[in-house]
């Protein structure tokens, strides 16, 4: 029969089958499958039982959803979340393109500057929050020179205040990013034609006009690339409250941003998965909302 | 919504129902083994982090075991701290878990709660004298009996250490040491008012000061029939309104009401009184801070109205299910064992929770009682000989029962909210877990 089938084959698609492509693809299927298909669907499946470490719970239905609608601990979670959102990915769609526009200029020593502002990219995010909490506690730098200076009288609660804390939180999310985004942009700004620049200088546009009315343009996909991403992100803040404000997450709790709460209410030996699952596909609801969103964003661009 | 999608919406629900129902499950069911009276066969044990250090001495210890039973292989596996609990939690799920493992507080509750750890004193019950009794006490379980499910391994008692020169600079005398809580708060105060900012009384972290501090304050952490807790007192109001108080006076690092890593870094920088608990950080010290470590003193710990500390022993857990039962039992007693545990003791600073262990001279010997580390371990062993079980955490209080209780704490120490209302949440939260954990 094999015969048959390979005589009226065409020469050089000899044993094709219908199947062969996904064959190919199939290695890749599986991995995608067993570590990131499954585990989301598990988690879905998690978040409507009433499941604990060591105990399978019971279908609960949506009681997890509706428990996290009512837990106060949820709201200033999501709050925190989208505050740090609200503020962070503005400053990170700006910030990198401005200082990618500053170290693009051909001047001899500037690789150094390129460099160097990338160094917090490739640092443990560890040791950026150990660095932050030595500047910015109590007894720290900026507290230290402040009142030594006589600026102020006693230190400021940068993270020992839940709301300072937070925003401390931001200052290193954003320090870590600009050289990340930063080299983003360089790519973009590679890609504008210098005839532009040119033109313009002609008709005797300044520097800012210039950067307003060619660069800006140019680079708007990145730009919301840049935004849907940072703000991916910024929703999934962890560590820089962790190290900074301890595994309570700062007094009473207070700076814990969603991925924090999950980790709170689902690891240990008490931990309520069950629970956890449900927050955790809030999250991924809240993310897809805001990917979304810069999605379409970018269409309207692209029209 | 469409129609299509409400169907396919019900069929995710129902799906998810189904698959919870039978992937899900843990633990619970595991079979019994039994004794046949023949040592004999292969069996695992785990420990926790004790390579390279103490290869030799683990090995040795195996060694001399197999020389015993020549039926008997052991196979050694250690596993580093980091990620222990979750491999166990793991494990525990495949019903993978080796045959003897060395638990800590948290790991011996959840595992013996779930059914997955044999009863000792079933299996041995008078092997029980051999141990101080608060520590072969401890591994009951509430609602289990008289099951003891783990035996007492190496213990870690708690010591009170200072810093005698910050002593006097703030005008105490370092021959009367606090012995009660309230005591120490104000000692802490004076320190805070005559240190000038240069240095701090204690770590503010509510996490390492409770349940203790209650316990030593004689305030009660559960009821009677230990379903419920009911620390919200006058009392635990007042020790939150203290601490508040202390902490806006500067007694504590404002850091450290957040965290508590930095102790010995602190300590070891004399920029802090009373200095780490345990008397392996006081090796910490004279490692890393000769100068400060040559003026610490030791004393007992602050033991308040109870008069005696509580134990916080590491466990050997045997497995359930075990296929060498008799293997198994054998190896954690020759483990834990009176000249075994000494012997540990000797290489690592730690104590023997075996009562004649405990016994040896070598804890009796407090020097010419001027190196801490020496008074350390006097001092340690014989707070351990009159340790009981009321001073311990209860296995109730779960780290998500502290965390949601230190929450609280740390609002009203903050000045977010008054000390009445803390507690009150506090009991609230830890009742409403306790519940849930108590679910079956």
């Amino acid at each position: 029969m094999t015969a048959k089938r390979d005589a009226g084959a065409e020469p050089g698609l000899i044993h094709r089958r219908w199947w062969t492509p996904y064959l190919f693809l199939a290695p890749g299927l599986v991995m995608v499958v067993l570590f990131s298909l499954w585990p989301f669907v598990n988690t879905v499946i998690l978040s409507f039982t009433d499941a604990q470490i060591l105990r399978g719970g019971g279908f609960v239905g949506f009681d997890n959803y509706s428990r996290a609608f009512a837990d106060p601990d949820f709201w200033v979670a999501t709050g925190n979340s989208v505050l740090y959102l609200v503020v962070v990915v503005p400053c990170l769609v700006f910030l990198p393109l401005a200082l990618a526009v500053l170290v693009q200029a051909k001047i001899p020593g500037i690789g150094f500057f390129r460099s160097a502002f990338y160094t917090p990219v490739i640092a443990s995010a560890v040791v950026v929050g150990l660095i932050w909490q030595w500047v910015l506690r109590s007894d720290g730098l900026v507290n230290t020179v402040f009142q030594k200076t006589g600026f102020l009288s006693g230190p400021i609660p940068f993270l020992t205040d839940s709301a300072m804390l937070l925003f401390s939180a931001m200052i290193v999310t954003v320090w870590k990013g600009l050289g990340y985004y930063m080299v983003f942009y360089l790519a973009a700004l590679g890609n504008v034609s210098t005839s532009l620049y040119e033109a313009a200088a002609i008709d005797g546009a300044g520097p800012v006009r210039r950067f307003f009315s060619i660069t800006v343009p140019q680079v708007k996909p990145m730009m919301l690339l840049v935004g849907t991403l940072s703000a991916i992100s910024a929703l999934r803040v962890f560590t820089e409250i962790y190290i900074l404000g301890g595994e309570s997450g700062g007094p009473g709790g207070g700076a814990r941003t969603l991925p924090f709460l999950i980790r709170q209410v689902g690891l240990g030996f008490s931990g309520e998965t069950g629970y956890a699952a449900a927050i955790s596909i809030l999250l991924f609801l809240l993310t897809l909302v805001f990917s979304l969103l810069g999605r379409r964003l970018s269409k309207g661009d692209e029209n | 919504m469409t129609r299509s999608n409400l169907t396919r919406l019900a069929i995710a629900v129902a799906l998810a129902g189904a698959l919870s129902g039978c992937g899900l499950s843990g633990g619970g069911d595991v079979k019994e083994a039994e004794k046949t009276g023949k040592v004999a066969g292969e069996i695992t044990f785990r420990t926790l982090q004790l390579k390279p250090k103490f290869t030799g001495y683990v090995q040795g210890v195996i060694d001399a075991f197999e020389t015993k039973y020549p039926d008997v292989k052991v196979k050694w596996e250690d596993v580093p701290g980091d990620g222990y609990n979750e491999k166990l939690v793991a494990d525990a799920q495949a019903g993978a878990l080796p045959d003897v493992v060395n638990l800590s507080t948290d790991s011996f509750q959840l595992l013996g709660d779930r059914g997955m750890l044999a009863d000792v004193a079933k299996l041995d019950g008078e092997v029980a004298k051999e141990y101080v009794p608060g520590s072969w006490e401890q591994f009951k379980l509430p609602g289990k009996g008289d099951g003891v499910f783990a035996y007492p391994w190496y213990v870690t008692p708690e010591v009170l250490t200072y810093n005698k020169d910050l002593f006097v600079k703030a005008g105490l005398d370092p021959a009367k040491p606090p012995t009660t809580v309230e005591q120490f708060f104000d000692y802490a105060e004076r320190i805070a008012a005559t240190s000038g900012g240069q240095y701090s009384a204690f770590m503010a972290d509510p996490k390492g000061r409770l349940p203790g501090d209650w316990q030593k304050m004689g305030i009660p952490i559960l009821n009677a029939p230990q379903d419920a807790f009911v620390f919200d007192t006058d009392k635990a109001v007042a020790w939150v309104e203290r601490m508040k108080d202390l902490y806006a006076k500067g007694a504590m690092p404002k850091e450290s009401l957040l965290k508590s890593d930095d102790i010995s870094q602190l300590y070891g920088a004399g920029k802090l009184v009373f200095g780490p608990g345990s008397p392996g950080f006081i090796k910490d010290v004279k490692q890393n801070s000769p100068q400060v470590y040559a003026h610490t003193q030791v004393a007992g710990a602050v033991t308040g109205t109870l008069g005696h500390i509580g134990i916080y022993a590491q466990s050997l857990g045997i497995k359930k299910d075990t296929k060498h039962l008799d293997a198994a039992t054998e190896f954690a007693k020759w483990v834990t064992n009176g000249p075994n545990q000494v012997a540990f003791s000797k290489n690592a600073t730690i104590y023997p929770s075996n009562a004649k262990g405990l016994a040896d001279p070598y804890f009796a010997d407090r020097g010419d009682g001027t190196d801490a580390e020496t008074t350390a371990r006097a001092v340690g062993a014989e707070s351990l000989k009159t340790a009981q079980l009321d001073a311990n955490t209860p296995v109730q209080w779960t780290n998500q029962v502290g965390d949601a209780v230190v929450r609280e704490v740390q609002k009203a120490i903050n000045g977010e909210q008054d000390a009445r209302t803390a507690m009150k949440k506090a009991q609230e939260e830890a009742n409403r877990l306790l519940a849930k954990s108590a679910q079956k």
